[in-house]
Parts: structure tokens; sequence; C-alpha cells
């Protein structure tokens, strides 16, 4: 049950990032360079959280709540930078990094929804 | 327009979304709720583009009443392509301009917010980082080296390593009375 969980949500994971691959190609070739590095930045926190979701399965040894609290645990740890990040650049009013923060951010947002429905689910 | 400021506009402009931006200021002065409702792109994408607009001097901003209105710079428009391409520039002033942009692309990478983010390991960079602490101080002044501390501290934690190397490369001197900053 807990295989197939992890399946469906790293194959979620995964559509998301090349839905994601897919707008940065069309941006490229629109000529929005920026905005294509947008979602490549977005692609970035989808391949960040697929590893770190891999790694607790392998350190969980098949211990389903032991998964969800270190997955959970990652999801806040590791944006705690950026929102840190954010909030230094707010106060310079740095809107370039403020932006590129909100970007990563706004990602980890759904994919913690996204785990925690998936995570209910009966498989 | 001197060529780095001519680059840094047309990189600016080399990007669809600024250009249609650019469109918009074209007709009429908007703000960037009325900019994202025209362009369909989100209010916070279209503050970045507007930032980099802003840094290339292609638009300026102003306020009015609750809105902050951006409207298209029309003076930096009017220059023609073919003045720019006929500046001259000789190769001492493209020197001159490379170093000043090496410069700022060292102050940009170890300077975040005006603290440094670390000390600089290349020779080079490390001089370029002191150089700017030290317009914290002022000439003709002796400090002691509490208050240099402090001024150095505004900067890094590391003030005593930062302290040292600052008289190493002679941008500071001391003596029995304290420090000061060499011309």
């Amino acid at each position: 049950m807990m295989k197939t969980k992890i399946d469906q949500f790293i194959s979620w994971l995964d559509g998301q990032a090349a839905d994601c691959e897919n707008k940065k190609k069309k941006l490229l070739e629109d000529d929005r360079i920026d905005e294509s590095v947008f979602e490549k930045i977005k692609i970035n926190v989808y391949d960040i959280f697929r590893t770190i979701l891999l790694a607790g399965e392998k350190s969980s040894n098949g211990d389903a709540q032991k998964l969800k609290e270190f997955f959970l645990l990652k999801l806040e740890q590791i944006p705690a930078h950026w929102i840190a990040s954010y909030n230094k650049a707010k106060q310079n009013d740095d809107i370039e990094k403020m932006q590129i923060e909100s970007l990563k951010l706004d990602t980890v947002q759904a994919i913690r929804a996204k785990f925690l429905q998936n995570w209910e689910e009966k498989a | 327009m001197n060529e780095a400021e001519a680059i840094r506009l047309f990189k600016c402009l080399s990007d669809k979304s600024r250009i249609q931006i650019l469109k918009s200021l074209a007709i009429e002065d908007m703000y960037v709720e009325r900019l994202s409702e025209r362009l369909g792109l989100s209010a916070p994408t279209i503050s970045f583009h507007l930032k980099k607009l802003s840094d290339a001097g292609a638009v300026t901003s102003y306020k009015s009443q609750y809105y902050m209105m951006y409207s298209l710079n029309q003076n930096i428009f009017k220059i023609s392509i073919l003045d720019i391409l006929k500046e001259q520039s000789d190769e001492a002033d493209l020197q001159q301009q490379r170093d000043i942009e090496y410069r700022q692309k060292v102050i940009d990478t170890f300077f975040e917010y005006g603290k440094l983010k670390s000390i600089p390991a290349q020779q080079k960079k490390k001089r370029i980082v002191l150089e700017v602490i030290a317009q914290a101080f002022e000439y003709d002044r002796i400090y002691s080296e509490r208050e240099v501390n402090i001024l150095i501290a505004n900067f890094h934690d590391d003030f005593c390593t930062i302290r040292r190397d600052m008289v190493g490369e002679k941008i500071l001197n001391r003596d029995t009375r304290g420090y000061w900053r060499i011309k």
C-alpha cells in the first residue's frame, strides 16, 4: 500500500515537472526567457522533493507513518531558508528575488497539499 | 548612451513579455494590476519585468493616489540605434568599462543587501570587497580599533580577518594612535 502511494505521488511529481518542462519550451520558443526560467525553478523544486521522497522510502523501511513524518518535516525544513530569503528580499524591495522565492514556496505548498491528499486516500 | 547601457537595454528588450509591457505603456501609463489583466500575466511576473525595464532605463514610475504608475521613458527610445553605433569608444574606455563591469559583478556576487556574504579567496576579488568596505571610513580621521571593528562588523562578523586584510592591502594604516584610511 505504501509503495502504491509513493508510486502515485512520484507519478504526480513527474507529471507536474513534465508540464513545467512543456511550458518552459513554449515560453522559450515565444522569446519569454525569464518566464521560462521560472518554470525551470519549479522543475527543480519538484526534483528536490522527488529525491527526498525516494530517500525517505529507503530510510523508513516500509513504515508509512515514519515516511509521512519524514517527508512533512522536509517540507518544513527546506523552504525555511526560502521563507527567510523572501522576507529579506521584501525588506530590501528586491522584486526579482521575491518572485523567485515566491515561486519556490508556491510549488512547495502545492506539493504538500497533494502529498497529504494522496497519503490520506485509500490506495 | 554608452555601450554598456545600450547592451543592458537591448538585453532587457529581447523578451516578448517586456516588449508587450512597453507596447501597453506606449498607449498610456499603467499600474501593475492593469498590465497584469491586459497581458494575462500574474502581477508578480509583471512587477519582475517592470523592475528589469526600470533598471535598464526603459520605464519610469510615479505614485498616483494608491497606485504606482509606470510610464514609458520616451527619451531613451528617441535615441537612434545609428547614434549608438556611431558613438566613439576607444580601447582605454572599453577597458575601463570592462573593469567597472567586473568590479560590479564581484560586488553583486559577494554582497547581499549591503552585507558581505563571504570573504573571497581570490586576491583580486578580495581587494575589491575590501575597497567597498573602506568606503565606510572617512579620510583624515583616526579610528580606534573598536570603531574599526564596529564599522567592519556592519558588513561581516569576521571583522578581525577583514581588519588585518585591510591593513595588509594598504587600504588602512595604523600606529599607536589608531587606524586611518590611506588615500
